[in-house]
């Protein structure tokens, strides 16, 4: 189901949660709402769901007005961030729930949804928990029932919130690879709101970056990690370092240190560039006014990645940079040595980019 | 008053706290505490209950039964129970209601409404007889109109259940919004967008979340109603066979020196008492395993 969402507000007292949000979901996507807390994107999530009301604008579902539609006949499925499974149900109860609530008319069966329950048990792995309580389940197996009753529905969208917020690291990454595989075989819209800027990167086909009750991107994982729009995606996606300087002829200038900055071709007193870590590149010698003295504070090495923290011997900054092992082992440096730093790609943005 | 949900609490924090080495006390002092509170509860508890059976049965068994089903005895229980079959259910949809509206909607004047719950316990329920007699009695507020119309208010079953309402209400409703509280509305949101309806979540995910709590508003709902005395006693008018409850024929026997049927009926009270004491603690224990 394709949705449209065009024009959204929503406000909580003073406070602005949405400001003015349009955006097309295509049928089959999986999205991932990404943005710190504050940004308004569960208020999204819950507002597609009929769960939150909206003060402007409209939300479409395959052409179809469903603005003023109650969540239950918006043939959603909500994973919610706790799971809130109902705790006096047994795990066959819960995934059941949706199926044994319809009106009688189109309620499927007793044997009917015991054999869709089992299925959806099943096909979560948890086929022998069936008569178990929640109380009685793990993070990751309360997440997996949550996600099977969601699913019980046949939804056309599946909607999540924080949907792995609360697991430890290994489960998380397990559930997320099986999140996807789950949107494959079911084919359903699938939106998630998240925090975390690695899942958002790692499992959705598109994302959507949210601050302050406002869009600041929308794009492929590849799109907002390389081609940030603005400082907040370039901050917020991935960690960044920051040359503060003068923009000039296509250069940033700070100090005798200048960086070619081709697609800058205004000039500025204020700039700011933005240097990914792995895009920072180690000199032993100088080269030209492109690089900048710093001295290795700290080398850390983690599996096939190596970091260093640097700091600039012109102004007081610390930079990091982020070598693979082998150009770490060819460059042989050390804690403690001077190196001659470039920024491989730098993105300028001007203060206009700002004031958003 | 004691809530369910903090005697959960307490229960677990005194495990955790018997446990704890810094909270060690000399042996001395834990006995000590011990024995306070053993006499104590001796003292002002046991030995009162056992000299109402004592008296109750100090002339022989004939005479305990004969004051039970003595005609004005049986219609005074009669009437306790009718009073508590009217109030206890009412009591459970308004409690429910209350604690409904309180938890899971956010208006304005809920606090306010929150303090009015709580006023029945701290008004005298002499008072709250006292109400009911200035508005519904011969000289009251609709007492004129009332007689017009011939609908008897005060001195008759209408007054007695009102003034055990006013007395009663709170029980059941302080009981559901803490609890109600702590559940938060999450498991009705996710009944909502699973598509049930309304009703249909109240019915399958609100009311089986709460019923220990209900159950246990309940039981101490109907203790207070079949023991409450003041404000009844204002508005029933006193009128024997007719209009007295359990504690008030007691009263009766006792003004007239029927020591041995006034305690009679007593024991039969307080062995309502304690059978309720005892569900209760059943309630309690089953509301902490689920």
């Amino acid at each position: 189901m394709s949705i449209q969402i065009q024009h959204v507000t929503k406000s909580f007292g003073t406070f602005q949660a949405l400001k003015d949000i349009s955006i097309d979901i295509e049928s089959g996507e999986l999205i991932a709402l990404l943005g710190p807390s504050g940004s308004g994107k569960t208020t999204l999530l819950r507002i597609l769901a009929g769960l939150e009301g909206l003060d402007g604008g409209r939300i479409l579902f395959d052409g179809e007005d469903i603005t003023n539609v109650s969540p239950k006949e918006r043939k959603i499925g909500f994973v919610f961030q706790h799971y809130a499974l109902f705790r006096h149900m047994t795990v066959f109860d819960n995934v059941a729930y949706g199926l044994k609530v319809r009106p009688r008319k189109i309620r499927p069966s007793k044997e009917e949804i015991a054999k869709k329950v089992h299925e959806l048990l099943s096909l979560v792995k948890l086929e022998n928990f069936h008569d178990r309580y929640p109380s009685q389940l793990s993070g990751g197996q309360r997440q997996r029932v949550a996600l099977a009753r969601a699913l019980a529905v046949e939804p056309k969208v599946l909607l999540l919130d924080e949907p792995f917020g609360a697991l430890d690291a290994k489960v998380r990454k397990e559930l997320r690879r099986w999140l996807r595989k789950l949107h494959d075989e079911f084919n359903v819209t699938s939106i998630f709101v998240t925090h975390d800027q690695e899942e958002a990167l790692d499992v959705a086909n598109r994302i959507i970056v949210m601050n302050q009750g406002k869009i600041e991107q929308v794009g492929t994982p590849e799109e907002v990690y390389d081609n940030p729009k603005s400082p907040f995606v370039y901050d917020f996606l991935g960690n960044v370092n920051i040359f503060k300087g003068r923009l000039q002829n296509g250069k940033l200038k700070q100090g005798l240190f200048e960086i070619n900055a081709p697609h800058a071709l205004n000039s500025y007193e204020e700039a700011i560039g933005y240097v990914r870590p792995h895009d920072i590149q180690i000199e032993k010698e100088k080269v030209n006014n492109e690089t900048v003295a710093a001295k290795i504070m700290y080398i850390h090495v983690v599996g096939p990645t190596v970091q260093i923290e640097l700091k600039r011997q012109d102004v007081d900054e610390y930079l990091e940079a982020e070598l693979t092992k082998e150009q770490y082992k060819t460059l042989n440096i050390q804690k403690g040595d001077i190196v001659y730093v470039r920024p491989k790609q730098l993105k300028v943005f001007i203060p206009e980019d700002f004031s958003i | 008053m004691t809530k369910p949900l903090e005697v959960r609490d307490t229960q677990v924090n005194t495990k955790v706290s018997s446990k704890s080495y810094a909270l060690q006390e000399s042996a001395m002092i834990k006995w000590m505490l011990i024995i306070i509170s053993l006499i104590y509860i001796g003292l002002f508890l046991i030995l009162p209950l056992l000299s109402i059976f004592v008296t109750a049965f100090e002339k022989g068994w004939e005479t305990y039964v004969a004051s039970i089903v003595h005609p004005d005895a049986l219609a005074a229980i009669k009437l306790t129970l009718i009073v508590a079959i009217i109030v206890v259910p009412l009591n459970a949809i308004f409690g429910l209601a209350a604690a409904w509206a309180i938890t899971k909607f956010s208006f304005k004047g809920k606090n306010v409404l929150i303090t009015l719950i709580d006023l029945p316990f701290a008004v005298s329920p002499v008072i709250a007889g006292l109400i009911f007699i200035l508005l519904f009695g011969a000289q009251g507020l609709l007492g004129e109109w009332l007689i017009a119309h011939d609908i008897k208010i005060v001195f008759a079953l209408t007054g007695i259940v009102l003034a055990t309402l006013f007395v009663t209400f709170p029980f059941v409703a302080r009981e559901l919004i803490p609890l109600m509280q702590m559940q938060g509305i999450t498991e009705e949101e996710a009944s909502i967008s699973l598509g049930a309806s309304g009703w249909k979540t109240f019915l399958y995910v609100t009311l089986p979340n709460c019923k220990w709590g209900l159950l246990y508003g309940l039981i101490l709902c109907n203790a207070r109603t079949i023991g409450e005395f003041g404000a009844v006693s204002v508005v029933s008018g006193h009128i024997r066979g007719m209009t007295n409850t359990m504690p008030l024929h007691i009263e009766i026997l006792y003004n007239e020196y029927q020591f041995t049927a006034a305690f009679a009926v007593a024991s039969l009270m307080s062995i309502l008492a304690i059978v309720t004491i005892i569900i209760k603690n059943i309630v309690a224990w089953k509301a902490k395993e689920v």
